[in-house]
């Protein structure tokens, strides 16, 4: 960095940990808390097992414009009292680099209320998988003068594509649409 | 003093996320036992509004409103649209042109912006000065430029959503934007970035307690263009892609100034030192180094001791 040298004054290297697969995950809501971040109001939650059928599959990647991988949809009832405030529905997503557990609240209008994640999982991406690139940290770890926090809770920098969740999402509306009466 | 007097009120910390501003906002908050939940939804709530008002995808969006129709006639905006464009006008000013919202054609050239078949055809010859803030909130482009907004509303939007848990009582509370964040409470907390060779690598690089960190970088945004590689980095002057390897962490007292902060520093290290001491704000440079396998990190805030 030879045009910022005279500018900048250098402190510290810093060395990289090599974090162990799952690198970084955050639990965010187990099921019940995120039915009731979703459906406030909600008093219970009515289970509904659905198993599409591959007429059902081919109708929501038809209407999606989303590949159906999974036949069994995990669906609840929103009930308060006798009365449905709607649909909602847990799901996963695999990504490029992470592991999504997100559900969905729609309500009984067919639109989206809601998207919370439950968990988020993040994986190893191509750099690491290279034998190469991973060598010249080997044996570094112990000598890092900086201790790896397994934290991303403050992780700066992480614009991960929210790409497959959108399309998880949309994938869920088809899949309520046609298969949740 | 014992347990009872120092804590009146039990508290609990909810951390939840929501896939907005096209990435993963997570949201923490620490508080009265019962309240937190619903400050979080509320902040939630306030950046969906802000995503559905300056979204450059969205063809509905107040943006895309000003992008077809503000050269023809004024277009009168709401308070936050107007908040984050006056702020936007004066980083273009203070930085001479280094913060420039009118990139999008570039960016819509090299594909990280979707075409709007029914947009005006953008002008080349125009740029932060053609556009013009007129009284009671309404936007008029003296050219047929292009605005995006994602190098700043991003930040505005945690800021805002961290006023919302302020005002509900929240004790201490974290909103992080994928890499735009802001946090307050009695805790320092312990920002971390990625390594800019090697995103899945973490290192923990400045202590916050109160204040705002927004970290830019290309490794999870590049792509493919006319058989290189580019980044949606783009330099105001020379509507260039940047294909650089450092990651540029901004630390400002809010997110928006971070945020924005981080596209002056990237354009032009050395001319943003004086832009950064006007907003009293910090930048931290990572850079691989190949040699040693670590990370070297440039300091503003250290160049300005040593002057």
């Amino acid at each position: 960095m030879h045009k910022l040298s005279p500018w900048f004054y250098t402190p510290a290297l810093i060395l990289p940990a090599v974090i162990s697969a799952p690198a970084l995950g955050v639990q965010y809501l187990n099921l019940e808390q995120a039915q009731k971040a979703l459906f406030p109001s909600a008093d219970h939650f009515e289970s509904v097992n659905v198993n599409l059928t591959p007429a059902q599959r081919q109708q929501i990647e038809k209407s999606s414009g989303v590949k159906v991988r999974v036949n069994e949809i995990k669906a609840w009832r929103a009930k308060q009292g006798d009365s449905t405030n709607g649909w909602f529905l847990l799901d996963e997503v695999i990504g490029k680099h992470e592991l999504i557990t997100y559900a969905v609240a729609i309500g009984l209008d067919g639109a989206v209320q809601g998207v919370e994640i439950l968990d988020y999982r993040e994986g190893h991406g191509g750099a690491v998988r290279n034998a190469n690139w991973r060598a010249q940290f080997k044996g570094k770890k112990t000598s890092s003068p900086l201790r790896l926090d397994e934290d991303i809770r403050n992780l700066s920098g992480a614009t991960l594509s929210c790409q497959h969740l959108t399309e998880g999402v949309r994938r869920l509306l088809a899949t309520q649409a046609i298969a949740l009466k | 003093m014992n347990a009872a007097t120092s804590l009146p009120v039990p508290t609990e910390e909810i951390i939840r996320a929501r896939p907005l501003l096209g990435t993963l906002v997570e949201i923490a908050a620490t508080g009265a036992i019962g309240r937190v939940s619903h400050a979080i939804s509320q902040a939630f709530d306030a950046i969906a509004e802000i995503q559905a008002l300056m979204s450059y995808q969205d063809p509905a969006s107040e943006l895309s409103r000003i992008n077809q129709f503000g050269f023809t006639d004024p277009v009168p905006v709401h308070h936050h649209t107007w908040t984050v464009l006056r702020s936007a006008q004066e980083l273009s000013a203070t930085s001479r042109g280094l913060f420039d919202v009118t990139i999008a054609p570039t960016l819509t050239r090299l594909g990280f912006l979707p075409r709007h078949a029914n947009f005006p055809r953008a002008s080349r010859h125009g740029d932060w000065r053609h556009i013009v803030l007129l009284p009671d909130q309404r936007v008029q482009l003296m050219r047929q430029v292009r605005l995006d907004l994602s190098g700043i509303a991003k930040g505005y939007a945690v800021d805002v959503a961290i006023a919302i848990l302020q005002s509900a009582g929240i004790h201490a509370g974290r909103v992080n934007a994928g890499g735009d964040l802001r946090v307050f409470g009695a805790t320092e907390q312990t920002i971390h970035v990625r390594a800019p060779h090697a995103p899945t690598q973490t290192m923990p690089l400045v202590q916050l307690n109160e204040g705002a960190a927004a970290t830019s970088a290309a490794y999870f945004a590049q792509r493919r263009h006319a058989q290189r590689s580019v980044t949606p980095l783009i330099h105001p002057y020379t509507r260039s892609a940047s294909s650089s390897e450092r990651s540029i962490t901004v630390l400002a007292s809010n997110c928006m100034l971070a945020d924005a902060l981080t596209k002056v520093v990237q354009a032009d290290p050395v001319q943003a030192t004086s832009v950064l001491a006007h907003y009293q704000a910090r930048a931290l440079i990572v850079e691989h180094d190949p040699v040693s396998g670590g990370c070297h990190v440039f300091d503003s805030l250290q160049q300005a001791r040593a002057a």
